[in-house]
């Protein structure tokens, strides 16, 4: 099977044959194994060792995962679904900026904004408290705040909704 | 020496305080709230108190349930830790006037000192140089304006009960100031139920070196030398290292005898710290005077030899310390990286979860003082320390070197950490050479915490990322029996075999 594989940016060609993955045509001994009562994943290439930890798997797949101490993210798509999601994404709508959502539970403290507001990116929109600090949330893109569903006092769970964009 | 002391905290400090109380043969007594009913440090000592709900007001900070704790169990000392109420002077006094010891100051001298617009003045009697500010509390607004005129911008407002960063802003413009002195206000009181603001001048660019004073009950008072705390993001310290690279033996001993002096002048008893800003002329300011262990007090231990945790018992069971002379030069270097559940990659947001796997770094010269388990769950009630990685080498590189490599090997699950920024700060050419202000890391956090990964790596990721996509492919990855394998080779269950033995102590 050949694999289309995102890593941090970078596009790579993996073909998986016969305990080997060929990779932009180069041939290396490859295998992924777990290890028995723990999350860790052992991955070798050729006679190299590394240790490897699934933090998350975002969709199919998608992967953020730890290497040897250091993060990536990496998306594995057959070269089939790897052409059909590159055209999805060249010819799809362009989306809004996406909503700021509550990365934590905690305390709402303030808010920077009021619907109609035209923001910059940077921008801070809402402070929360959690853990004894306020953490500012910033607005990743520039854009317009179409609506606010919190006011200062409330306490969010992990994922409400609180400042909608457009 | 007492039969048993009341550990009043929580996480890796109670543990740390429950080994202390082991090694001196002293019975341990654990405090718990409803969120720590299995935590590490309450399923270690000896025995252990439930003492209220998950809040900390409602538990670690009711004086009352502690010391009817203390009374039921026959423990005769408390032991605070660092934070809840350890620099109270109404406990301290509280748990005296209940027939305990405390092991800390007297009241008497946290009230000295416990507040930095009462240590500044003491500072000034004692004649320890300080940063130039106001000494009373801000009242208004205009008050603040007119001493921030008189001292010139930038300044720096703080939080007169504060520490950790807490409450804390500075102010560069005079436009800024009223927004800043409300934020520092709020969070001053959310943090220490007291909004009493003040506001010095803010020096740019200076180190932050502290100093170890440990005193005892029959006059003497040492110096156990410096740690360098500059490495720290909003005020609040990451990365601690002893000695500093910036002091010589000469000015160690200027600040030690500086440090030494306004201890003495608080009446200070037990362990002690002595904060100062060093500029880049030598010149030195204190900051404050932390009447408690340090949460960076490991360094120190592991360029002295001393156990500090249990000099503090000692000194409160009424034991003579060795004289000044008998402290020898720093030996070796000792750097230490506070493992929080924060996400350095996302502007370091609070991560909660359960830990569902703890792998502890170990070999020569590595500690590892920690205060979470697999299966803890990291919540929002306490903050976000999971547990301190200490590193010692007899040269600053060699400590760095070891660092990185037990940084390499702790792995924790479950939640996010600060270990890969941890990883990035020893692999960074100026770290190295010690070049680090107090406003480096803020200056330098987004190249440290910048994407993800290492060039050389990616192509073992992308190998890794299409093994995973195959196995998942083969419906094998959602439900691995146990120890299953992905290899798309034959020998796969023979190299499964060979690695499981290989690794059994993961």
């Amino acid at each position: 099977m050949i694999y289309v594989v995102d890593v941090n940016g970078h596009r790579y060609t993996v073909e998986l044959r016969d305990g080997a993955a060929i990779v932009d045509g180069e041939s290396h001994r490859a295998s992924l194994q777990t290890v028995s009562g723990t999350p860790v994943r052992i991955v070798t290439v050729g006679d190299a060792v590394h240790r490897m930890v699934l933090r998350e798997r975002a969709s199919r797949g998608r992967y953020r995962l730890w290497l040897d101490g250091h993060r990536y993210e990496a998306e594995a798509l057959d070269s089939r679904a790897r052409a059909i999601r590159d055209m999805q994404a060249s010819t799809g709508r362009q989306a809004g900026p996406a909503p700021l959502v509550a990365p934590m539970p905690g305390l709402i403290v303030q808010l920077r904004v009021k619907a109609g507001d035209t923001i910059a990116a940077g921008d801070g929109l809402v402070v929360m408290e959690a853990m004894k600090m306020e953490n500012e949330l910033r607005a990743v893109a520039a854009g317009r705040v179409r609506a606010v569903h919190v006011s200062a006092g409330t306490i969010v769970e992990k994922g409400a909704l609180l400042v909608e964009l457009e | 020496m007492f039969d048993k002391v009341l550990i009043a905290n929580r996480g890796e400090i109670a543990l740390r305080i429950v080994r202390a109380c082991r090694e001196l043969g002293v019975g341990s007594v654990a405090v718990y709230s409803d969120a720590d009913a299995t935590a590490p440090h309450a399923r270690e000592a000896d025995e252990a108190v439930h003492i209220g709900p998950s809040p900390s007001r409602e538990s670690y900070l009711r004086a009352d349930r502690l010391i009817d704790a203390a009374r039921r169990t026959g423990a005769e000392a408390i032991h605070p830790g660092y934070g809840f109420l350890s620099e109270r002077e109404n406990f301290a006094r509280e748990v005296v006037e209940a027939g305990l010891v405390f092991i800390g100051p007297p009241a008497s001298a946290i009230a000295a000192v416990g507040s930095k617009t009462a240590a500044r003045a003491l500072a000034g009697t004692a004649n320890v140089p300080v940063v130039p500010g106001t000494t009373e509390p801000l009242r208004s607004v205009h008050e603040a304006s007119e001493a921030a005129q008189r001292l010139g911008y930038p300044v720096l407002l703080k939080a007169s009960a504060g520490g950790g960063g807490k409450g804390m802003r500075v102010v560069r413009a005079a436009v800024e100031l009223a927004g800043a002195l409300e934020a520092a206000k709020r969070e001053a009181m959310a943090s220490f139920g007291d909004d009493a603001v003040y506001v010095e001048k803010y020096i740019a660019g200076p180190r932050h070196v502290e100093i170890q004073v440990l005193g005892d009950a029959h006059g003497t008072m040492l110096s156990l030398g410096e740690r360098e705390c500059s490495i720290q993001r909003r005020h609040q310290k990451m990365i601690e290292e002893a000695p500093s690279v910036a002091v010589s033996p000469e000015l160690r001993r200027r600040m030690g005898e500086t440090a030494v002096r306004m201890a003495k002048a608080a009446g200070y008893v037990n362990a002690g710290t002595c904060e100062f800003l060093l500029d880049a002329n030598g010149e030195f300011y204190f900051l404050e005077m932390n009447t408690r262990l340090q949460v960076e007090h490991p360094v120190t231990e592991l360029v002295t030899g001393l156990d500090l945790v249990q000099w503090q018992i000692r000194i409160a069971a009424g034991e003579k310390l060795p004289q000044q002379s008998a402290i020898a030069e720093p030996r070796g270097w000792a750097i230490e990286c506070r493992i929080t559940s924060e996400d350095a990659g996302n502007d370091f947001l609070p991560s909660t979860g359960v830990i569902s796997f703890l792998r502890v770094p170990g070999g020569p010269g590595v500690r590892w003082d920690g205060g979470v388990g697999a299966g803890s769950e990291i919540g929002l009630h306490y903050d976000p320390l999971l547990g301190k990685l200490i590193a010692w080498g007899d040269t600053r590189d060699a400590a760095i070197a070891r660092m990185r490599r037990a940084l390499l090997e702790l792995t924790i699950v479950g939640v996010e950490t600060s270990r890969d920024f941890h990883l990035r700060v020893m692999d960074d050419a100026e770290f190295q050479r010690g070049a680090i202000d107090i406003q480096w890391l803020e200056r330098r956090l987004p190249s440290l915490t910048a994407g993800g990964g290492m060039p050389e790596g990616e192509v073992a990721v992308a190998i890794a990322a299409a093994l995973l996509a195959e196995s998942e492919r083969a419906g094998r990855l959602a439900a691995p029996p146990r120890g299953g394998t992905a290899t798309t080779g034959g020998d796969g269950a023979w190299r499964e075999a060979g690695l499981r033995d290989g690794l059994r102590s993961l």
